[in-house]
């Protein structure tokens, strides 16, 4: 009974709530200072044409950045998609400027020249600092290609929904997500900005920080260190054990243990010695016992092999730990 | 219990329904809006989702981000309400927003912002992650997750039998019974808070802060011991090996202060990064029940206490600057500083451990007499990072660019020796002698390219780039080399190839070259952990070359083309193929990567599409080694092993819209996923084992020969249906099937009765899974 009155209360204060949001927004149409022709003015050469009842919502500008009209910078129909006076007096002509990269009506403007509109504003502050000689830009990338301008939700200002434009050309890092081992990418919780620059960066692979460790630190600021016992690779490249964007192997990693260690130790302890079948242990065929009546099984290969005792591989803090045990 | 709970479970979903079509057919919601759609164009919908949604089944991989990991209900709630005069308003800019997502899950987000546009803004946010790692770990050690010292029970017993050998296969019942199960998570709450401030149109200052607060912990492998003697007078490898629970009760503070000044033909920003790390622990104690103790020992005295460091708590400060200089429209300057200081001074973990009464030395010092040169590291590490970068399109259809970028990581770390027992020894056999090299390298990187438009619809691009490494160590004590590689040097061009063949079809083709040149010094004396004794490349073999330090040449092709067929249909296929040849005699051999993309769309009719991809990638390592010789005399005893890595990856798109006149919404999203990695080895020798020659394929060896597959197997099928009830209102039934098949032989030497000698077992199963679930919302917009 008292689960259904809070139902009840919860009923009412949506519905109460929602009516409320409603209310005042109707009657601020009404009465406030929104009509069309206000709020439109400087677009009008555009949008006496199109209007509320173009197929793509053109006028959906206005709840966007673009479209607030306090900002003296907000820029016209015409500051993005140039002056187009032919185009005004023969609908059949395309406007000067045509973002997108797919044909439609009309074909697509040169990139170069949807771009520059987009950078008319865009080009002088930090994020875009490195656009020129940048990844996207040499590979001639529109920003519509990723942005859209006329709609609030640009999916790729979306945490949620950023991958899939990213996806949409970098296809091999759309299967790498998927993979066992993964960031949460496809769950919505980290997104390609929080690493990458797509607008061009100083750093390798457009990364938002000036190396890869500097941006793996953002959030794993517990290998920053410095350690007392540091791991000579670790220091330089994460990438040099782990690939960020997915892997079969958990967590993260290039290849396991003992065969990962073995790309670069040949000498010390057991790093010398084959694996194979052995590492599947007993279960993977290996007999329990030598002739001598010792355990075969060897930690130095199963399970989590050099790492079940070298396992501050990302570097040590105590004066015991110079084999990175401790 | 679990029963009343499920049945009130269920009474709430219905309720909820209910409400949901009550809220549906009494809300005059969008009465008014329904009048004007150029309203509803030019302001924002507000939308509220909530419901209801159920698992099926408890698995800590399904839900290892997305919060489901239980079996049962969950709530559905998500919100995004914006408002503010600047919708309306030439006068004021006012806009606001507040956000919620996943709010019935441990991957619940809020956010809050507001601005006034040109102006100012302010915006919040709180955003929670729990990683759930497994709920198969057992172990006997008490202490919760997220603690830092694990004990034994006192009647758990050693586990060693009469010759010292091991017996983890052979657990008592007393200590089969004091295994439990702790479900392992790390948890992120992370809040944040931004700023931005425009003193005048052209200056702006901006203060991002967050703040990441964690908990739970991870699993970690701990040794305890070196070696012991086994029949035969060998020595064994014995490390008494338990995975515990490793604390990440960690918290970080970012905060990025930024000045940007934005003139007519320059911009510049000046910022201030700082990065604060806390680790509420510095150390991580556990008991060990297979180092010490005779056959049959029992009560606390069987145990050996242990320590390891944890994550250090640690703090970064950089300064940075960038920007840039428009010479003309066309020719454009820009480039940036950073100078970074990092330091860590956490104490250091005790190296006295205190043992039980009956063990002995006690307490035990892992330190030798005066092996302990300092209490804390004054670790201090300076980065600087430069750029520059020079691009000119002043001649027609003509780009170029020319760059230069500088990192340096300097560790400026007092370089001590440490004479410290190695794992679990207490004899002079076990006395070593470390010395810490703190690593320090250097980057320059130069850069020069030219794209040229050959016609309006081919384009092309070389570029040359140079890169020179350096590696060093400041002061390392006895003034000793501290890395093989201490340098090397990279040459890579590229040519890059872009055709719009016709009006709908795109292509490009690319091909680099890259050839390095590493310095290698097979003499060098490295810190092995014990540098009392020289030890030449790392006691690697004479040959062999760690594979970041070896050189190398590189081959990169890739192509791609985008076909329109019609406005309706698109095809696109890309693929690459890159091959790496390594020059060492020992090391890391070759390596190969090659990947195709298969992707087509067709939008059949306005808001229905469907659209399919196939993905395949394959990787392969070669590796080869030495089993004998030493780092002054060549192996004989070779042996390779093949590392392959196969990826498939189908999946199904589908919208259709529409249906029911124009009120049901469907959308499908099918998708299998196939990881394959295979380990080979060959071996060009005969081993020994047991001092005696044995074929490398017997099952006492098992050197040679194919690894069972580690394999993963995803099929997930997502079907949900959005029906309109009104036109404010729609109400989406979801249904998730998922399904994991994961074959690794990695779980293998987890298990009870199967672990290595002196590895404690924890049970860890593999974590499959088949998972339906359920959802039911509303979906409300106003």
């Amino acid at each position: 009974m008292k689960l259904f009155i809070q139902l009840i209360m919860l009923c009412g204060l949506i519905m109460t709530s929602a009516h409320a949001e409603n209310t005042p927004a109707t009657e601020a149409k009404a009465t406030a200072t929104v009509k069309p022709s206000d709020a439109l003015d400087r677009d009008s050469a555009c949008t006496r044409c199109h209007d509320e009842t173009e197929n793509k919502p053109i006028l959906s500008i206005y709840q966007t950045a673009h479209g607030n009209k306090a900002d003296s910078r907000t820029p016209s129909c015409q500051s993005c998609h140039g002056e187009s006076e032919k185009h005004l007096s023969s609908k059949s002509v395309s406007p000067d400027i045509i973002f997108g990269s797919k044909k439609g009506v009309f074909a697509p403007s040169d990139v170069k020249d949807q771009n520059t509109a987009c950078l008319t504003c865009h080009d002088k502050d930090q994020k875009r600092t490195n656009w020129q000689g940048g990844a996207h830009q040499v590979a001639d990338v529109a920003c519509t290609s990723c942005h859209v301008s006329h709609t609030a939700h640009d999916k790729v200002r979306d945490k949620q929904t950023q991958p899939e434009v990213c996806f949409t050309c970098h296809k091999d890092q759309r299967a790498q997500v998927r993979k066992f081992s993964h960031h949460p990418i496809a769950e919505g919780k980290v997104a390609c900005a929080d690493c990458h620059n797509p607008h061009g960066s100083a750093g390798p692979k457009s990364l938002v920080k000036n190396t890869v460790t500097e941006t793996c630190y953002t959030c794993h600021a517990e290998k920053r260190g410095p350690f007392l016992w540091e791991h000579q690779p670790v220091t330089e490249d994460c990438s040099n054990c782990h690939t960020p964007h997915g892997s079969n192997i958990t967590p993260l990693l290039k290849s396991r243990a003992p065969f990962l260690c073995q790309e670069c130790h040949d000498g010390p302890h057991q790093s010398d010695a084959p694996a194979a079948g052995n590492a599947a242990g007993i279960q993977g065929g290996l007999s329990p016992t030598l002739p001598n009546g010792n355990f075969s099984a060897s930690e130095n290969f199963t399970g989590r092999a050099c790492m079940n005792c070298h396992s501050m591989v990302h570097g040590s803090n105590h004066p015991a730990g110079a084999l990175l045990h401790r | 219990m679990k029963t009343h709970n499920e049945k009130k479970n269920v009474r709430f979903l219905t309720l909820a329904v209910q409400c949901v079509f009550i809220a549906s057919v009494a809300l005059p919601l969008g009465a008014h809006a329904e009048e004007d759609e150029l309203y509803g164009l030019t302001h924002p919908a507000n939308t509220v989702d909530f419901g209801a949604l159920y698992v099926s089944q408890k698995s800590a991989k399904f839900g290892e981000y997305n919060g489901l990991n239980d079996q049962g209900f969950y709530g559905l709630g998500s919100f995004d309400i914006r408002g503010g005069k600047g919708y309306d308003s030439k006068d004021s800019g006012l806009r606001w927003k507040l956000n919620g997502a996943n709010i019935g899950t441990t991957s619940r987000s809020f956010g809050a912002s507001i601005s006034d546009q040109g102006k100012w803004k302010l915006n919040l946010g709180y955003d929670e992650l729990q990683h759930n790692i497994t709920d198969t770990f057992q172990t006997p050690q008490q202490g919760k997750t997220g603690g830092n010292n694990f004990t034994l029970p006192a009647n758990f017993g050693s586990i060693n039998a009469a010759n010292g050998q091991p017996s983890a296969r052979e657990l008592t019942p007393e200590q089969l019974n004091a295994f439990h199960t702790e479900k392992e998570y790390t948890t992120r709450r992370n809040a944040s808070l931004g700023t931005t401030y425009s003193i005048t149109e052209q200056l702006s200052a901006q203060v991002d802060y967050n703040h990441l607060e964690q908990s739970g912990a991870k699993l970690i492998g701990t040794g305890s011991q070196g070696g012991i003697s086994l029949d035969g007078g060998s020595t064994g490898r014995a490390e008494a090996v338990n995975i515990i629970m490793n604390p990440t009760n960690y918290s970080t503070d970012n905060l990025n202060a930024a000045l940007n000044w934005v003139g007519d033909k320059a911009h510049l920003t000046g910022g201030y990064y700082a990065s604060f790390f806390h680790d509420d622990y510095n150390s991580l104690s556990w008991q060990n029940a297979l180092a010490s103790g005779a056959s049959g020992c029992t009560g606390v005295n069987c145990f050996v206490n242990n320590t390891m460091s944890t994550a250090p708590t640690n703090s970064l400060h950089q300064a940075n600057l960038s920007g840039g200089y428009d010479f003309t429209p066309t020719t454009k300057l820009t480039g940036g500083f950073s100078y970074g200081y990092n330091t860590q001074n956490e104490s250091f973990p005790p190296s006295q451990i205190p043992q039980v009464n009956g063990n002995t030395p006690n307490p035990f010092d892992m330190m030798q007499p005066g092996g302990l040169p300092t209490s804390q590291l004054n670790g201090h590490v300076e980065t600087t990072h430069g750029d520059v970068k020079l691009t000119d399109q002043s001649i027609k259809d003509l780009t170029l660019s020319a760059g230069f970028k500088y990192n340096e990581r300097d560790n400026r770390t007092d370089s001590n020796a440490y004479n410290y027992f190695n794992l679990g020894g207490v004899g002079v056999d076990n006395q070593y002698t470390g010395v810490n090299t703190p690593y320090s390298n250097s980057r320059t990187q130069y850069e020069v390219a030219a794209a040229y438009r050959l016609t309006k619809a081919q384009n092309l691009r070389l570029a040359y780039e140079r890169e020179d490494i350096k590696r060093w160590c400041n002061g390392v004590v006895g003034g000793a080399q501290c890395v093989a590689s201490p340098g090397s040097d990279e040459d890579k061009v590229s040519l890059t190839y872009r055709l719009k063949a016709f009006e709908a079809v795109n292509f490009n083709a690319g091909y680099s070259f890259a050839n390095r040149h590493a310095n290698f010094d097979h003499n060098y004396q490295a810190n092995t952990g014990d540098y009392g004794v020289a030890e030449l490349n790392s006691q690697n073999k004479i040959g062999f070359v760690a594979y970041p330090y070896a050189s190398r040449d590189r081959n990169l092709v890739k192509t791609g083309i985008n076909w329109q067929i019609t406005q309706k249909l698109d095809l696109g296929v890309n693929g690459h193929f890159s091959y790496d040849d390594y020059l060492a005699s020992l090391g890391v051999q070759n390596g190969r990567s090659a990947g195709v993309n298969v992707d087509a769309s067709y939008n059949y009719q306005e808001n229905s599409s469907v659209s399919a991809y196939w993905s395949w990638q394959k990787g392969e390592r070669n590796l080869r080694s030495g089993n004998n010789g030493s780092p002054t005399e060549v192996s004989t005893n070779i042996w390779t092993n093949r590392l392959e890595d196969y990826s498939n990856t189908v999946g199904l798109l589908t919208r259709h819209g529409g249906l029911l006149a124009g009120k049901l919404e469907i959308i499908g999203d099918l998708s299998y996923a196939r990881d394959t990695s295979e380990y080979s080895t060959k071996l060009f020798y005969v081993p020994t084992v047991s001092n005696t020659p044995t074929a490398c394929d017997s099952p006492i060896a098992l050197l040679c020969g194919n690894l069972s597959p580690i394999r993963n197997e995803l099929i997930s099928l997502k079907l949900t249906g959005n029906y309109k009830v009104h036109k404010n209102g729609k109400i989406a039934v979801a249904y998730i099937y998922q399904k994991l098949n994961s074959n690794d032989y990695f779980y293998n030497g987890q298990q009870f009765g199967y672990t290595p000698n002196r590895v404690m077992p924890n049970g860890l199963q593999e974590q499959d899974y088949t998972v339906n679930a359920v959802a039911l919302s509303y979906n409300l917009v106003f």
